[in-house]
């Protein structure tokens, strides 16, 4: 496709721009395949606006008389109207917008025509995989094994090409187990706990359905995980009801007589599509600033978004819970077991563990247990909050994530060793970036498009010395202990920083939290010096 | 997961509790309490505390004559309350009551909480430790002096020397050509709830100054609080004038406020009415009232803020949904039907106003209906976004001595010092509502105060305990003839002798910015650590940090020594104190919404 077909206007002369923070401006507008520009023409300025298309959520054009206006609705929340001379031009810019901001085809999208100057395409890769998780934890591997079964995504789809499973099952019984499991995910590990063996598995439910079936392979690759330990534990993300309920549509959960040494507790998260409706009646709530003003808690609570903040960071104690005070193994799933049952298994993982909390942990921690492990971004980050396009796999699973780190953050703030720019930045690069590290929603896809070879990883870009100094939290004191969150609604907060992000107080608050950033840094040079 | 707690979070007050054994602790579970001079251990019995967090724990009990100590057998959990904090003592359950613990004691207290002891009930067992308690909790009850003047304690500094009005009013620039110092009520003359140093319009006579007392509430007059050094632009507070039912006049009033008008030129007056207008309009009926149309060059604004009743019920219904047990479901609306967020933003919103107002070079009055209560939120609250002084920790302390004590806040009245009448209608939390407006303005500025959170929660115990004379009595005359200066010791005298607990290694002082802090309802947030801070479940977010400050201060002074060398060595590379990030422009990550430096 030739982006040119879509633009009939590429220059507008005599644009206003009012975007939040910043009065009015007057200029030139510009679009290009990927970009809105908007370069400022005042006098004693030249102030250059650009916007990634791909951030943009919505629009609304509006015409009156000779004249047009276009608001913008982004996907990281900001709002900006643009006025626009003549009424073809704006209808034509608007056009170019709808068509341009939703590219189907990933190839097309700008992190494959993203090229600055100053860096080069990476030899590697990404900062972390199973093979490197598996080598670096030398305790695993008198049980475990890394298996390649998966080399040709044949087995598993949206797994990656090698996985950790316990050492004596073999390849042939996970390609049974495969076939037992939604979508073929079976059971891998995801995280070992030093301090007691025990790990944390993965998978999503089991395919028993009505008739209840059994797999041998399945029962034993479970056994095998909790060789020498008398139980485990098994979290389900649904409530009892719906896995009964699956079973129906060919899913189900785990028999007691059939694995009579796991324990399954049950907690019901809210997924898919409820969880893109209460961000949405957030961000509603969020940008209502002129609406009476008296029922802004109530809204928040309707909204339901810090229930499921509180939901989640109480499964991920949980989770937690079992591995670190009660000393055994867990599984987790939902249904598919690509969205809550990551979400979980991450938190628990930055609650247990401090090599997590480090900004390279943290990355890589995300890397392995989002991007690797199938979490598919690109349907999921389609849209966000304003579109009012239908919705179709939207849900901002991964938002939430940040969110109850954030929350963490909050609650710990010596503890995790980056800042709330980092999840800021990570909650804007998920829907529209110059990365190819969110795009796709499988290994296989990022694979097949040759991602690796023509896209640059954010994650890397993140660790450059410039942006480390931006990202990391200069209050950091690691600790060896879990942190456990308090999780009752008075403990947790409405992310400001984020979803009041372009109201000048959270931009104030920023700058606050730049200089104690910029002075814990210069007192500290000074004390080595 | 909330962890369990495993250290009661007890009392914030800086008590000293010397770290014994728990060997030694369980043969004398009381031996280590150290007493405060003067404090005299009145009665001690076995009991057995009913924790609404962990439930029943068997333990000692300790009454004084400053406060209630419980320590439980297995020392883990522990209670240090002065009896200033409790507002009522009651007796639960009967002798023949049935039921485990169901015979003992209630206690209520002031700062967000409730006590509860089960006795045996055998033997009236409880009967002496009530009296005592209720005796020794209410001392001016019962013709006992509060424990403020039974203690001595000795401190470094001498806190009462903190606010000196003339030397404040000279910090600001006063006297000048457009005002005067004056001395007419030195003996409380004129206004027996106003201090002795007043400053009013040059033009003024001593005589007008009584005539326009006769025609405000009280004799109220208004007076300046603050002007501004540049624009010369002033806060003056007072009460309502008496207009009453028949829309009285008074010449000399309206004069009056057209000569605070005139002493920068304003072209018109606002007129700060803190009241609802419906409020001040009922005020009528009792004599009160608000300016009319008759105060030629003034405009009069009412700013909505609702009485010390409403403000009291509201914190009562803010309590019953935290204390004992949280509420949990319906978290946020239960909140917001306590209405405590929306009274915070409307003060902190009328605040706003003020000192906009203000530093547009625009004179301003401020009254409610007395002038004592919400005046005092307004104008303080406005001086603190307006003066940075006032946001040092001196300044802060010289800004509650000033606008709330020496002006007459009703603090005998509102916290109920030593008096057994709980349900006192003039009651009422409107300092600690302060307080809290303030919090909320570290919490959105926080390099812009240079005290941190323990001054604020420090403040508010010792608005209770009575172990200080700052916060005793409803006015300067009343506190002269107490004698309080003489023969009790300020708060201060204890924060100033220990204030690196009191910094906030990030304040960076910029001494010409006014602060604007956001009063939308989207910004404020509860302040758990206070309102919630007895409950152990609920993270108590300030104590991590809390133990970085003092090495975040340490490494500060050691940057400032360090630049003091540079600078004396003669290569001084800036004198700034960090406050400016050395390219803005630099610190932020480049993102999809960028400034670009070069066109494409």
């Amino acid at each position: 496709m030739e982006f040119s077909e879509h633009i009939k206007t590429v220059n507008v002369e005599d644009v206003v721009l009012r975007q939040p923070l910043h009065p009015p401006s007057r200029g030139t507008l510009c679009i290009t395949g990927h970009h809105l520009l908007f370069s400022d023409r005042e006098e004693g300025s030249c102030r250059q606006v650009l916007l990634l298309l791909r951030n943009i959520d919505a629009i609304e054009k509006r015409i009156s008389g000779s004249s047009g206006t276009i608001t913008i609705k982004c996907k990281d929340l900001l709002v900006l109207q643009l006025d626009i001379p003549g009424m073809e031009q704006c209808l034509n810019i608007a056009r170019s917008i709808e068509t341009l901001s939703c590219l189907d085809s990933v190839t097309e999208m700008y992190p494959f025509f993203y090229r600055p100057s100053d860096v080069h395409l990476p030899d590697q890769w990404g900062l972390s995989s199973p093979e490197k998780h598996y080598s670096q934890m030398r305790e695993l591997h008198d049980r475990w094994r890394l298996s390649t079964v998966n080399r040709d995504y044949l087995v598993c789809p949206s797994y990656p090409p090698a996985v950790i499973v316990p050492k004596n099952i073999d390849d042939d019984m996970l390609e049974k187990v495969a076939k037992f499991r939604q979508g073929g995910r079976f059971p891998v590990l995801c995280y070992y706990h030093r301090k007691n063996g025990t790990v944390i598995m993965r998978s999503s439910q089991p395919l028993t359905g009505a008739n209840r079936k059994r797999c041998r392979e399945d029962e034993q690759l479970l056994q095998a995980a909790i060789e020498g330990s008398d139980k485990g534990y098994i979290i389900d993300t649904r409530s009892s009801q719906q896995a009964l309920q699956a079973r129906m549509t060919g899913g189900g959960f785990e028999s007691k007589t059939c694995y009579s040494s796991w324990k399954r507790l049950n907690r019901q998260m809210e997924r898919g599509k409820a969880l893109q409706e209460s961000l949405i009646k957030l961000v509603e709530a969020c940008g209502d600033e002129y609406q009476n003003m008296d029922r802004w808690l109530s809204k928040l609570e309707n909204s339901k978004w810090l229930s499921h903040v509180q939901t989640a960071l109480s499964t991920a104690g949980l989770l937690a819970e079992c591995v670190e005070r009660d000393g055994h193994s867990v599984l987790v799933y939902g249904s598919e077991g690509r969205d809550s049952t990551l979400l979980i298994s991450t938190l628990a993982q930055l609650i247990m563990d401090p090599n997590c909390r480090t900004l390279e942990g943290f990355l890589a921690l995300l890397e392995r247990e989002w991007v690797q492990a199938g979490h598919p971004f690109q349907q999921r980050c389609a849209h966000s909050a304003y579109s009012h396009a239908r919705l179709q796999q939207e849900s901002p699973v991964f938002l939430l994530l940040l969110d109850c780190v954030w929350q963490l953050w909050r609650q710990f703030p010596l503890a995790l060793g980056f800042s709330e720019a980092l999840l800021l930045r990570l909650a804007t690069e998920a829907y529209a970036s110059n990365y190819g590290t969110f795009l796709c929603n499988s290994h296989q896809e990022r694979c097949v498009l040759g991602l690796k070879e023509n896209t640059h990883c954010l994650f890397q870009a993140l660790l450059r010395p410039k942006e480390r100094d931006c990202y990391s939290n200069p209050l950091y004191e690691p600790t060896e202990l879990a942190i456990w969150p308090s999780v009752h609604p008075q403990s947790l907060q409405l992310w400001r920083g984020f979803f009041l992000r372009w109201t000048p107080q959270a931009r104030h608050l920023e700058e606050a939290q730049e200089e104690i950033r910029n002075m814990v840094i210069e007192w500290g040079n000074l004390a080595l010096s | 997961m909330a962890s369990p707690v495993s250290v009661y979070n007890s009392n914030a007050l800086d008590t000293h509790i010397s770290s014994t054994s728990r060997e030694s602790l369980k043969m004398e579970l009381l031996a280590d309490v150290s007493l405060l001079p003067g404090e005299e251990r009145i009665i001690d019995k076995e009991t057995m505390y009913i924790c609404p967090f962990n439930g029943a724990v068997k333990g000692k009990v300790l009454i004084t004559n400053y406060r209630l100590y419980f320590k439980s057998s297995d020392a883990d959990v522990m209670l240090d309350v002065p009896l200033g904090a409790i507002s009522r003592v009651e007796k639960m359950g009967g002798a023949s009551s049935r039921g485990e613990n169901s015979y003992g004691l209630d206690i209520t207290c002031k700062d967000m909480r409730n006590l509860r002891f089960a006795l045996k009930q055998e033997g009236h067992s409880r009967r002496d430790i009530f009296e005592l308690l209720f005796k020794f909790a209410f001392p001016l009850s019962h013709g006992l002096p509060l424990f403020a003047y039974v203690t001595q304690e000795k401190y470094a500094e001498n806190g009462w020397a903190i606010y000196k009005p003339v030397e404040e009013f000279r910090r600001q620039g006063l006297p000048n050509n457009k005002w005067r110092i004056t001395f007419i009520n030195k003996n409380y003359e004129l206004c027996d709830t106003y201090p002795t140093v007043l400053a009013v319009p040059f033009k003024s006579k001593e005589e007008d100054l009584r005539r326009v007392a006769a025609f405000r509430s009280r004799g109220r007059i208004p007076v300046l609080s603050w002007i501004h050094r540049e624009n010369q632009a002033v806060i003056c507070r007072c009460s309502q004038p008496l207009v009453g039912m028949s829309g009285k006049r008074n010449k000399d009033d309206e004069r009056y406020l057209d000569m605070i008008r005139e002493a920068n030129d304003t072209t018109k007056l606002t007129i700060y009415d803190a009241r609802p207008s419906v409020n001040a309009v009922a005020n009528k009926a009792t004599g009160g009232g608000y300016e009319g149309d008759e105060y030629q060059n003034a405009e009069l604004v009412f700013l909505d803020i609702q009485n010390i009743h409403v403000m009291r019920e509201s914190l009562k219904k803010l309590k019953d949904i935290v204390y004992p047990n949280v509420e949990e479901s319906h978290w946020l609306s239960s909140l917001e039907s306590t209405h405590w967020l929306e009274h915070v933003k409307l003060v902190l919103s009328g605040a706003i106003q003020v000192a906009d107002k203000v530093s547009s070079g625009n004179s301003v009055v401020i009254h409610c209906s007395d002038g004592w209560d919400r005046t005092a939120q307004l104008s303080s609250l406005a001086m603190l976004m307006l003066d940075s002084h006032y946001r040092t920790l001196r300044g802060f302390q010289v800004l509650i001595e000033k606008e709330w004590i020496s002006f007459g806040h009703k603090f005998a009245s509102r916290i109920g010092h030593g008096d057994k009448n709980h349900a006192d209608q003039d009651r009422s939390p409107i300092f600690v509502q302060f307080i809290d407006c303030v919090w909320q303005m570290t919490k959105q500025f926080p390099t812009a105060f240079e005290f941190n959170e323990r001054l604020l929660l420090t403040i508010l115990d010792h608005l209770y305990s009575c172990c200080f004379g700052t916060f005793l009595y409803n006015c300067e005359s009343m506190r002269d003839q107490q004698e309080v200066r003489l023969k009790t010791v300020s708060l201060w005298s204890l924060v100033n002798s220990k204030m690196d607990m009191y910094l906030n290694p990030f304040y960076t002082p910029e001494s010409g910015r006014v602060l604007y802090p956001v009063a939308s309802m989207r910004h404020l947030e509860l302040w758990v650590t206070y309102y919630i801070r007895w409950n152990p479940r609920i993270r108590q977010q300030q104590s991590p940090v809390e133990q970085r400050y003092k090495e975040l201060l340490a490494l500060r002074d050691e940057y400032l020594k360090k630049l003091e060398a540079l600078e004396l060595s003669g290569s001084s590379p800036s004198s700034r104190l960090a406050n400016t990030p050395n390219n803005p422009a630099s610190s932020t990550p480049p993102q999809q919404y960028t400034q670009l430096q070069t066109p494409l």
